[in-house]
């Protein structure tokens, strides 16, 4: 409904109730029941509130039937006024029409504020409404003469009436009344308590003050329905029929919310100008948008995957998920989402109003998400260079031991049995002497080479026991301290072994120590455990292990291999001090 | 002597069996693996298992397992361990639970024919054989000792043979020295370092190693 549409319909609302007051305030004084003869100033208000909360409401949210029903509630409820007339026909159809706006305020509970009827219940109960109010009503109609309505003596004809039948009318008045009435009431606020409950904290903001004054409503009519006294049952009327009024006021209510809403995505734009650094981008969207379950994931257009803030890939959430996903835009190319509750999606200006705002911060959000992305691919892929390269040095290592080792040695006895078959040849028994001193040398050769490759008692034995050999062949008095009571992972063994060995050979190389300490330890905390390596001699110190270091450089590769472990290694060796190496290396 | 014989590698196997064979022994079985080693001890009488340490399935410490499982259920029979490498952090573990009738060599010394026919017999007596490497390495760890240092090049060459678990009558024909030589460098080895002088054999290795690793 655009403004002018909108301001037309305005003008038919008053032009009714102002017509309605005419007719219901001439002729004799009427005791007809009618509020508007009654209590002009509330009839008059519960109409025009509720014709006027509509158009405004169209006006919002043009899609939505709400605003519709809400207007046609305010319009039929003049209709009433009809009844004043002392025109037959005009008074029989006032008579027919006054119960029509029950039905589309009923409509408009139901379908509030997502504009469907929602459910097998809700629609039956709906339907059972508009039957009620028209087809029953008319029912009714046929078999009751004007005189026999409650303070209707003067009443003109009720043109409708085919048969004079009492009796017929009262069951069909307490079928539709206390019957189908009290059903539909009854039901409307089981539905109304289940939405409540299932409702999600920003849907409850808007549903609040309209289910609240909805609620109190029917609890009303319902009393009225089943008070006996007609005094009793005309004072809860009245406070019916004042909580009635305030039914739309509660809805333009909502409307302010959302206006301050609206005003909480201005406070975004401050916040996001003045650059708050604290304030991660999805918790300025979470305030903005007063949706505590707002995710931003960022679109990443070289993998075509979500992520979250860190990089990780971000789980978008499956079709049947209760989860409404806007996508952001910006200058065509996609750069995020946003994943929220649904009932922000009703509300289209507003996200898009804070989507606009936060467009230049979720660029750049998506951009670190996507360095974070790569940065954690490329400390997967050191980590998968590294085992690969252990690996393959164990793979070697096996090899050579499985097979050349083997080979040689078996040869070896092979020439043992030439050697005391050729008892007789001196000389063959020289070459063959000759032959085997050779071949254990390779031997020897070989096995040092496979324990440079790889020390493959880490592999078979652990770290504790590899220690206690690399400790027998250190030349310097060495206190070796292992407390490792599992096996840790390969690459963190290894990578320990590495680290130890090589601050071993400064320490004896280049610091000239006279004694060094080997400190390792597994480290818990809560289900994650580190390995703490300490390496502490009594030496020179000034170990230079800079990225450009020389003495130290081996110290560097392996603090290269410890940091591919997602681990550090510090070097601590002031002049005259002695040097530390303290390597904590994640397990995990 | 009835030997059997547990490597994974054909060749190996059947090379150690041919030269204990020649040696005199009398080679009741060889095995691919250590499970069915010890299955088979069950019915056979065996005076010494020479074994690989690394063996199927995951061809780590199967050798180690079953010498622990050998000496706890077999007492009498004797275990010499062989490996690729030999660590003293292993051989540690592999006496901490006594020395009798227990060898760790190192593979290679399987082609030194007398040397390792030796080890086998000792081992089979209820000897010890530890590989030299290891004792290198516990004499190495020692190297700052006082006690240690007061012994004499020849003291220490004996010390070194006593804790490989070479007899005196061994060590005097390494040396090329006379029995009573030898026992007068034992007598003044054990003086020097404050042992008391075990009998022989393997309480004497006992002490030697205990000393070493202290």
């Amino acid at each position: 409904m655009d403004r002018r549409l909108g301001l037309l319909a305005l003008t038919v609302a008053v032009a009714a109730g102002l017509g309605a007051l005419a007719l219901s305030s001439t002729g004799s004084p009427t005791p007809r029941g009618l509020m508007l003869a009654d209590a002009p100033a509330l009839a008059l208000l519960i109409g025009w509130s509720f014709a006027g909360a509509g158009v405004v409401a169209s006006v919002l949210r043009p899609h939505n039937r709400f605003g519709l029903l809400l207007y046609g509630t305010g319009l039929m409820w003049f209709t009433s006024a009809l009844m004043a007339s002392d025109s037959p026909l005009v008074f029989s159809l006032g008579l027919l029409t006054a119960p029509w706006w029950l039905g589309t305020f009923f409509h408009a509970l139901h379908i509030f504020p997502g504009g469907r009827l929602d459910g097998t219940w809700p629609r039956r109960l709906v339907v059972l409404l508009y039957v009620d109010v028209t087809v029953v009503q008319a029912l009714r109609l046929l078999f009751t003469s004007s005189a026999d309505l409650p303070g209707c003596a003067d009443c003109p004809r009720n043109v409708l009436l085919v048969s004079d039948q009492p009796h017929v009318a009262d069951a069909i008045l307490v079928v539709q009344q206390a019957g189908v009435g009290s059903l539909v009431i009854g039901g409307t606020l089981l539905v109304l308590a289940r939405r409540w409950r299932a409702a999600t904290a920003p849907q409850r903001r808007v549903l609040a003050p309209v289910l609240a004054t909805g609620a109190v409503c029917l609890a009303v009519q319902a009393v009225s329905l089943a008070a006996q006294p007609a005094s009793v049952r005309q004072s809860v009327g009245w406070v019916g029929a004042l909580t009635f009024a305030a039914v739309p006021v509660s809805f333009l209510l909502g409307l302010l919310r959302q206006r301050l809403d609206r005003a909480a995505v201005g406070q975004l734009v401050v916040d996001l100008g003045e650059g708050r650094e604290g304030d991660p981008l999805d918790a300025l969207l979470r305030t903005a948008l007063k949706d505590p379950s707002l995710q931003v994931a960022y679109w990443r257009p070289e993998t075509q995957e979500y992520l979250d803030g860190d990089g990780r890939p971000f789980p978008m959430p499956a079709r049947d998920e209760a989860r409404a996903v806007t996508r952001v835009e910006r200058e065509g190319r996609r750069i995020a989402a946003l994943v929220h509750d649904p009932s922000l999606a009703e509300d289209a200006t507003l996200i898009s109003g804070a989507v606009a705002a936060a467009g230049l911060a979720l660029e750049n959000e998506r951009l670190h998400a996507e360095v974070r992305a790569q940065l954690q691919e490329l400390q997967a892929s050191r980590l998968r260079l590294v085992e690969a390269g252990d690996r393959e040095r164990r793979r070697f290592e096996r090899d050579l031991h499985d097979g050349a080792q083997q080979r040689i040695l078996a040869v070896l006895l092979l020439l043992n049995q030439l050697v005391r078959r050729a008892d007789t040849d001196a000389t063959a028994r020289e070459l063959a002497a000759e032959a085997k001193a050779e071949l254990g040398r390779s031997l020897a050769e070989l096995r040092e080479l496979a324990a440079g490759l790889h020390p493959a008692v880490l592999t078979d034995h652990g770290l504790a026991v590899a220690l206690e050999g690399v400790a027998a062949r250190t030349p310097i008095p060495l206190e070796l301290d292992v407390d490792l009571p599992r096996r840790v992972p390969q690459r963190v063994e290894v990578a320990a072994y590495y680290v130890i060995c090589e601050a071993l050979a400064n320490a004896v190389k280049h610091a000239a120590a006279s004694g060094v300490t080997v400190h390792v330890c597994e480290r818990w905390d809560g289900d994650d455990s580190t390995m703490e390596v300490h390496v502490v001699d009594d030496g020179v110190g000034g170990l230079d292990a800079g990225p450009c270091a020389s003495s130290g450089s081996g110290l560097q590769g392996l603090r290269d291999r410890v940091a591919a472990l997602g681990g550090t290694l510090e070097v601590i060796s002031p002049a005259g001090e002695g040097t530390r190496v303290r390597a904590v290396i994640p397990c995990g | 002597m009835r030997v059997a014989i547990a490597d994974d590698s054909v060749l190996l196997r059947e090379g150690v069996a041919r030269l204990l064979a020649e040696a005199g022994f009398e080679v009741v079985a060889t095995y691919g693996d250590a499970e069915s080693l010890l299955v088979d001890l069950e019915t056979r009488s065996v005076d010494v298992c020479v074994l690989d340490i690394k063996m199927p399935p995951t061809f780590t410490d199967e050798g180690l397992r079953a010498a622990a499982a050998i000496r706890a259920r077999w007492p009498q029979v004797g275990v010499l361990v062989l490996s690729q490498y030999v660590e003293l952090g292993l051989a540690v573990r592999l006496l901490a639970d006594g020395v009798e009738g227990l060898g760790y060599l190192l593979k290679d010394r399987v082609a030194e024919v007398e040397e390792f026919v030796d080890a086998v017999r000792r081992v089979a007596e209820g000897g010890s054989a530890l590989d030299p490497t290891v004792v290198s390495q516990m004499l190495s760890r020692r190297q700052a000792d006082e006690d240690l240092g007061r012994l004499t090049p020849r003291e220490h060459l004996v010390l070194e043979a006593m804790a490989q678990g070479l007899a005196n009558r061994a060590i005097a024909d390494r040396l090329h020295v006379s029995v009573r030589a030898v026992e007068k460098h034992v007598t003044n080895i054990f003086d020097k370092l404050g042992l008391v002088v075990g009998a022989h054999g393997d309480r004497r290795v006992l002490a030697v190693l205990r000393f070493l690793r202290r």
